[in-house]
């Protein structure tokens, strides 16, 4: 009797172990979240996002605005597990957010501008880890040259201090400021031109760029070096430039193509000295340069003869291309996302040192799917932010959170 | 806590059927024939087929959602699941080992189980009130295990109708898992009112599920004598105890997230009704002659 007895015993513990055991760190290493409004009009465009001290994540987007053609700021805060904790519309008076958003200690901080007082002057905006309050600091018009503060379109952090592009619409042209977090103080800038007698079509396509309906341009900017960089209007053409921020001329540009800005550089990040990551975009097409050699010194060009990359066709015209250095299997890896003909986000892994293809991800299904931001969360994975169409029609934000588990696994 | 109640349990059972071995004493009656008899048939074993149909019930352990509403409830386009709905298959193979009343039956089944649950999503215009979309997600699961049931089934006194109840646990594997998304819906935004049912998508759901599962079982049951063959009519309840949903994977799929489904942590409870036989294994004379006690 006792040997059955045990046996089922025995029959009762095997059965017991087998069982799905509930852990919450799963809850947040993975999830996809979809942030519904039941609201028909209601059209929230995603623009970056940040993973929060508590773990949870905040979305900079912009919202459309009834009296005005710029867009309006909108915040989100999710959990750490994707739900959605609290929102916030800014006043209506400051428009135009830009990224990159920026942790500086416990603040949360993006560029956008004042409408329709004070001459669409560039602010800091900073908000708290609950988005539950948010101050504004102008950026100081005591500039070099008199450059105007004004039009920002995008801004990274650099040496402790932001690193901010801007359009000086006053004097038609494109500057690079650096700034003080803090105070909005301008340390340093140069400004520089969109073309001598012709500005007029720059003029109106930098302009149309900062509508909440105009083509959105991927301007960038960074530090190489000792040089600065941007990705903007210069001479003509949406150009790569190099500038240690004393010399008036460029150190240094990649011409962008005409007409109609078909042509330029859809993404870039330094990897050291004279080597990118990047993209292009050239007439429609879209190529991907994992691990590009450009010249930071005089003028260069980024048609495909010159600079050739990685063709994907796969991608839509004119693709917004974003990049983010990662470590995936103790490996430096570089993960492209970008949106797609078949409306999904897909992630694109290249070894950073070789810019070997090591694998692919795509995300979404059914509804259409677009990128916004793609960052490397504290647990080891990354977090892709991005619009869905809902019924594919209802733009609303959306967060996919890929354990480092996950990932590898795309990673040859 | 939970767990050590069960082994609890199963102890008393166990202690149970212990306790009835010793009340039965030997009857002095007998002659020596009809004591090698009786005490040939105080074991058998007892081999069977059955197979029927069976319907699942759902309890939601805890709810996951894609969608994260920001200005409603999230309870609004909650999942909603039917219960004992969908009609789902088994077939089991029964070896059994009679000893003294009671007997200690393992029943090896394939179980084709499903359950369906539904969400609906409004919006609508503030502007123009009459502008309007609802969207219908009906989710089929069905979700196939090798089930590993161990029972202890106590025979009622009977001679040809012997009624029987059941109890003990199981042991689930998943062999294969799919899921079935139909979207329908009114739109009432494109200048009338458009009634709409999209085409069904079907997912490959296996990594979606718990690759193991187990629960509690009770029942009870017909057999009917028929010469040497018992015809068996059974019905069991399984009662889920863990977690079916694979909690690592539950992300996994992102056809389903691309459509906003994402599984619950949740148990699954099943009541089957099989028909079948069974055969005794051991006989009392040559030409397959047993006896029943």
């Amino acid at each position: 009797m006792f040997k059955r007895f045990y046996t089922l015993l025995l029959f009762t513990f095997v059965v017991l172990s087998c069982s799905e055991e509930s852990d919450p760190k799963f809850d947040s290493e993975n999830f996809t979240t979809i942030f519904d409004n039941y609201k028909f009009s209601i059209a929230y465009k995603p623009i970056d996002m940040l993973q929060t001290s508590d773990g949870g994540y905040i979305v900079l987007g912009s919202r459309k605005l009834q009296d005005s053609n710029y867009s309006g700021i909108y915040l989100l805060k999710a959990d750490k597990n994707g739900n959605f904790v609290k929102e916030l519309e800014v006043d209506d008076n400051y428009v135009n957010p830009v990224g990159h958003f920026t942790q500086i200690g416990e603040t949360y901080n993006f560029f956008c501008m004042q409408y329709p007082s004070d001459s669409l002057k560039a602010n800091i905006a900073s908000v708290d880890v609950n988005i539950e309050n948010i101050t504004f600091t102008p950026v100081s018009s005591s500039t070099p040259d008199g450059i105007n503060p004004t039009y920002p379109s995008v801004a990274s952090l650099v040496d402790n201090s932001f690193l901010l592009q801007c359009y000086d619409h006053l004097n038609r042209q494109t500057a690079l400021l650096v700034v003080n977090p803090t105070s909005g103080a301008v340390s340093a800038g140069k400004a520089f031109t969109l073309g001598v007698g012709a500005a007029d079509n720059v003029d109106e396509a930098v302009q149309n760029s900062f509508l909440y309906a105009g083509r959105r341009f991927p301007y960038e900017v960074g530090k190489v070096g000792g040089l600065y960089f941007f990705n903007g209007f210069f001479d003509f053409n949406f150009s790569l430039v190099f500038t240690d921020l004393n010399a008036d001329d460029p150190n240094g540009f990649v011409f962008g193509q005409q007409p109609d800005f078909n042509g330029g550089f859809s993404s870039v990040v330094s990897l050291g000295a004279s080597k990118f990551a990047a993209s292009t975009f050239f007439f429609g097409e879209n190529y991907i340069m994992p691990n590009a050699l450009i010249q930071t010194s005089g003028p260069s060009s980024m048609t495909p003869d010159e600079l050739p990359g990685l063709s994907f066709p796969e991608l839509v015209t004119n693709a917004n291309v974003k990049i983010l250095r990662s470590t995936i299997n103790n490996k430096s890896v570089l993960i492209y996302g970008s949106d797609t003909k078949t409306k999904e986000i897909g992630l694109y892994f290249y070894d950073e040192a070789t810019g070997e293809f090591l694998g692919s991800r795509y995300l979404g299904f059914s509804n259409p799917f677009e990128i916004a931001g793609i960052i490397n969360t504290s647990d080891g994975g990354i977090a892709v932010c991005g619009t869905t169409y809902v019924a594919g029609r209802f733009p609303r934000i959306c967060i996919f959170k890929l354990s480092k588990e996950e990932i590898a696994q795309n990673v040859k | 806590m939970k767990r050590l109640y069960i082994i609890l349990f199963c102890f008393l059972i166990m202690a149970q059927a212990s306790a009835q071995d010793k009340k039965r004493k030997p009857s002095k009656a007998y002659n020596k024939q009809s004591n090698e008899n009786e005490k040939f048939l105080d074991k058998q074993w007892w081999l069977g087929f059955k197979a029927g149909t069976n319907l699942s019930n759902p309890h939601v352990l805890k709810t996951y959602s894609v969608f994260s509403p920001t200005n409603y409830s999230p309870e609004e386009s909650g999942k909603k699941y039917e219960h004992f709905a969908q009609l789902g298959a088994q077939a089991t193979i029964e070896a059994s080992f009679y000893f003294k009343g009671f007997y200690f039956s393992l029943q090896p089944t394939y179980q084709h189980s499903r359950f369906m649950y539904t969400n609906t999503y409004s919006w609508t215009d503030d502007e123009v009130p009459t502008n309007s979309l609802q969207l219908n997600y009906e989710q089929e699961q069905k979700v196939d295990h090798f089930i590993i049931p161990f029972l202890i089934k106590y025979d009622f006194a009977g001679s040809k109708l012997r009624p029987y109840v059941q109890i003990g646990a199981y042991s689930a594997i998943l062999i294969n898992a799919n899921k079935f998304v139909t979207i329908s819906g009114v739109d009432n935004a494109s200048g009338g009112a458009n009634e709409f049912t999209d085409p069904t998508i079907i997912v490959g759901a296996k990594d979606l599920f718990a690759k193991s599962s187990w629960g509690l079982i009770g029942g009870a049951g017909l057999n009917y004598t028929l010469g040497n063959v018992r015809l068996n009519l059974d019905a069991q309840y399984k009662y889920g105890m863990s977690n079916i949903t694979s909690t690592k994977n539950r992300n996994s799929s992102d056809s389903l997230s691309g459509v906003g489904d994402i599984l619950d942590d949740m148990t699954l409870d099943n009541l089957s009704l099989s028909i079948g036989c069974l055969f005794p294994m051991r006989f009392l004379a040559n030409g397959f002659k047993s006896s029943d006690r």
